[in-house]
């Protein structure tokens, strides 16, 4: 009778002490490219870490066990190019309704990580910081626009007189944490002033240039040109009037545009509501042009389009040909090198557990374009648990959930 | 769109019917409507077409008050973001806003959505700005929040909301003054007294037929007396109140909806009158998610898709007094939902983090609001894109 009570402390103690994990994903598909690991593993998450990458961790080592036998583990999914700095103006993008709040599309398409593509400017980054990147779930990182009051519309946009590459790179410096980069975009005049600024910020601050849409009187080979090798171009397939599509009529990449690529000017999507075209998107997949990134360019208007999500994006690619590791590989390590973020897209141990477990569905999918125009597939990616810094912030069918009893 | 499967409970139509769309209205709605007649046909085979869907219980006066909590706050959430892609085409905000701070709301948010934004009027005049000022009784003005209806925004204002408060029953008393004085349904949300106050002497003697208890299915007896009691029975005089013309809203928010309460409720015969989220921050990546997994929950407890329909088209448009929503008739705005319904192996979470599993699920395949195409999932009605270039 006295034993009985012993034994069971002794159970609790060992209980306690083995649970070192506050989490244990296990017998996934890990693929992880920074790591080359590409295998059936089991994933351990403590204190909002990862813990440990291996074979057969055990169960009784975590509190709380999820089986994700059939689905592929991921680092949590890097989307460069969003619009996030929401706010009340009416017709805008800085601090205005154009904008959107991260976490209502992020988690549920397995994103942990958003880059806001220079909504903001040196002169309402502050408010962007504190109205949004200190409230958000989601890890929020910036581009800052060259322009001072980032996309707050016309004329401001336009004045090139708030183009100020000192105070841009002195914001810079003031948040290193969070500014990855400098943008250049929405500027319809001749001058080349202020792509001239927004690249001296980025040598100043050591960090990308990000080049947007909306420069109408820079030709497309001068902007590549000017671009040095880790710069990003957006809306690589894109087909408006602003701007000369990357292939030409025939069907073909213009050459200058693969040079550009070979010498290190990284492509992403930005898909948007205009920047993606198959007719771009398949012959230049077919000969070579690959984005490195699947940014979404989710915003506003953007959102219920052909775009949907990034993960929609990425389902695209998977039925244009790419490979899922080539296509997560994209979606996570190169995303996260190209922002110079060593920390992000992988699941290295010690590095934040911000992780993606995706479904590849079978069946008969569409997938639109901006042009309205569609492609049949056969794959479609699934969030079904996504996880920031060790909390589940999204569990589509309950993987983590105790069954109901009644 | 050509031979889908139509449910309109309205009309009593359940089956195999095209609809025509002429404008922003529905022209037509008949079997074998030739293609030839319209500039762009789309082929609904074997998707479920409905009227556009009504979620009766929503938060969207999102705004930037970073102290403020539903009201012009961060909780809120902007509508069409959620909306279009659940099949719904209609939301009706659940005393975001009082009458104090309605105008703004409605500057702010429902004239700048393209879903349809209707609102219940808190009694509270400034809404769901705190938890603590939602306790301020002086600021319950029936006259002030009926004179805002009926004089200024009828055709926006569709009820009275009365919610979070930690007294007696003042504030429905109020809510039910102003809900009469402007002929309107109240909604009461009876969720936070302490002890809890009595659901029967509400349902009996303090809400009339016609008036909505929202979060039906929430557990959380400290502060909300439940409906299911603790034997897993649903109590008696429930029912007795379901037939005396209380209306029953799910509002599944993020801590409204426990499987104690409503797989029993579903196997004793008492169903909702009306199946709704209480979308907002918090709910929103949580086991509510949209309103069609919502549905899909009832859906996988056993209701018939017709009878899940029924409660997101026209119970809820005939709760608010909008006979024009939530269905399909000739002449009504065309707003339309098509589904497919998933086979496979699914689980739905409630918000204690337990879960059910089931085999359906519905998924939005098209959203069309007042004649346009806003959600089309799969591209059903968009030529492949060689078309393109073989046109060129």
């Amino acid at each position: 009778m006295y034993v009985l009570p012993a034994l069971f402390l002794l159970g609790v103690s060992f209980f306690a002490r083995a649970q070192e994990f506050d989490l244990l994903i296990k017998n996934g598909r890990v693929i992880d490219p920074k790591n080359k690991i590409d295998a059936t593993l089991d994933v351990a998450v403590a204190n909002g870490r990862i813990a440990k990458v291996d074979k057969s961790i055990q169960s009784a080592r975590a509190k709380k066990v999820i089986d994700a036998s059939g689905l592929l583990v991921v680092p949590g999914l890097i989307d460069i190019h969003t619009h996030v700095f929401v706010g009340d103006r009416a017709g805008k993008f800085a601090d205005g309704i154009y904008s959107l709040s991260p976490d209502d599309f992020t988690f549920k398409s397995g994103v942990t990580t958003v880059v806001d593509a220079g909504t903001s400017g040196w002169r309402n980054f502050p408010a962007f910081k504190t109205q949004v990147i200190d409230k958000s779930q989601t890890r929020i990182l910036s581009f800052l626009n060259i322009a001072g009051n980032g996309m707050s519309g016309d004329p401001d946009q336009q004045d090139m007189n708030d183009m100020d590459a000192k105070m841009t790179a002195l914001t810079v410096q003031q948040n290193p944490d969070i500014i990855v980069g400098i943008k250049i975009g929405h500027f319809e005049g001749p001058e080349w002033t202020p792509f001239d600024k927004a690249l001296e910020a980025a040598k100043k601050s050591n960090i990308p240039l990000f080049v947007e849409c909306h420069l109408p009187q820079f030709s497309l080979e001068d902007q590549l040109n000017k671009m040095r090798a880790g710069d990003i171009i957006t809306h690589s397939f894109e087909k408006v009037s602003e701007r000369m599509p990357v292939v030409d009529d025939e069907g073909h990449v213009r050459p200058f545009v693969l040079e550009a690529q070979k010498r290190g000017v990284l492509f992403d999507v930005g898909h948007g509501g205009a920047g993606f075209w198959f007719s771009q998107a398949i012959p230049a997949f077919k000969q070579g042009l690959i984005p490195n990134s699947f940014g979404s360019d989710l915003h506003r208007f953007s959102m219920n389009s052909g775009m949907k999500s990034m993960l929609n994006i990425m389902s695209k690619y998977l039925n244009m040909g790419m490979t899922i590791e080539d296509v997560i590989l994209r979606a996570t390590w190169n995303a996260a090198k190209s922002i110079k973020r060593d920390d992000l897209g992988n699941l290295g141990e010690g590095m934040a557990a911000d992780i993606a477990v995706l479904n590849i569905l079978n069946g008969d999918f569409g997938f639109i374009d901006s042009g309205g125009n569609k492609i049949k597939g056969n794959r479609k990616l699934e969030a079904e648990l996504t996880i920031r810094a060790g909390r589940i912030v999204w569990d589509l069918n309950g993987l983590s959930a105790q069954e109901w009893k009644n | 769109m050509k031979g889908g499967h139509v449910i309109d409970p309205k009309n009593r139509i359940d089956t195999v019917m095209d609809i025509a769309i002429t404008g922003n209205k529905i022209s037509q709605v008949a079997r074998n409507i030739p293609g030839s007649n319209a500039k762009k046909v789309i082929d609904v085979k074997g998707l479920y077409v409905t009227p556009g869907i009504i979620d009766m219980h929503v938060h969207v006066f999102n705004g930037t008050e970073l102290d403020a909590y539903i009201a012009n706050g961060l909780t809120s959430l902007p509508p069409d973001g959620f909306t279009f892609r659940a099949g719904v085409t209609t939301v009706v905000d659940a005393g975001s806003s009082g009458w104090r701070n309605f105008r703004l709301f409605k500057k702010q948010t429902i004239d700048r959505s393209q879903t349809r934004v209707l609102a219940l009027l808190n009694i509270v005049g400034n809404g769901m700005t705190s938890r603590f000022e939602e306790q301020d009784v002086t600021d319950m003005n029936p006259a002030q929040t009926a004179n805002m209806i009926k004089k200024l925004f009828p055709d926006i204002i569709v009820g009275i909301k009365a919610a979070h408060f930690w007294g007696d029953f003042t504030q429905v008393d109020r809510a039910v003054e102003a809900g009469k004085l402007a002929n309107v349904p109240v909604m009461v949300d009876f969720g936070e007294h302490d002890p809890p106050n009595s659901i029967e002497d509400l349902f009996m003697k303090h809400l009339r037929p016609g008036d909505i208890f929202t979060h039906t299915f929430s557990y959380g007896p400290a502060n909300r007396e439940t409906v299911v009691d603790e034997n897993g029975k649903v109590k008696p005089f429930v029912f007795d109140a379901q037939k005396r013309g209380i209306i029953f809203d799910v509002g599944h928010g993020g801590g409204a909806f426990s499987w104690r309460q409503a797989v029993p409720s579903m196997q004793q015969g008492f169903r909702p009158n009306v199946i709704s989220t209480d979308l907002h921050s918090e709910s929103m990546n949580g086991g509510m998610k949209d309103l069609s997994n919502v549905m899909s929950k009832f859906l996988n407890m056993g209701m018939s898709l017709q009878d899940v329909i029924l409660r997101t088209t026209w119970n809820p448009a005939t709760v608010i007094k909008r006979p024009e929503l939530g269905n399909l008739s000739v002449g009504s705005e065309a707003d339309i939902a098509v589904f497919s319904v998933r086979k496979g192996d699914f689980g739905f979470v409630d918000i204690r983090r337990t879960k059910i599993k089931g085999t359906q699920k519905l998924e939005t395949e098209m959203t069309i609001r007042a004649g346009k195409i806003v959600w089309d999932l799969n591209g059903i009605s968009m030529p492949l894109w060689d078309t393109e270039v073989i046109k060129k």
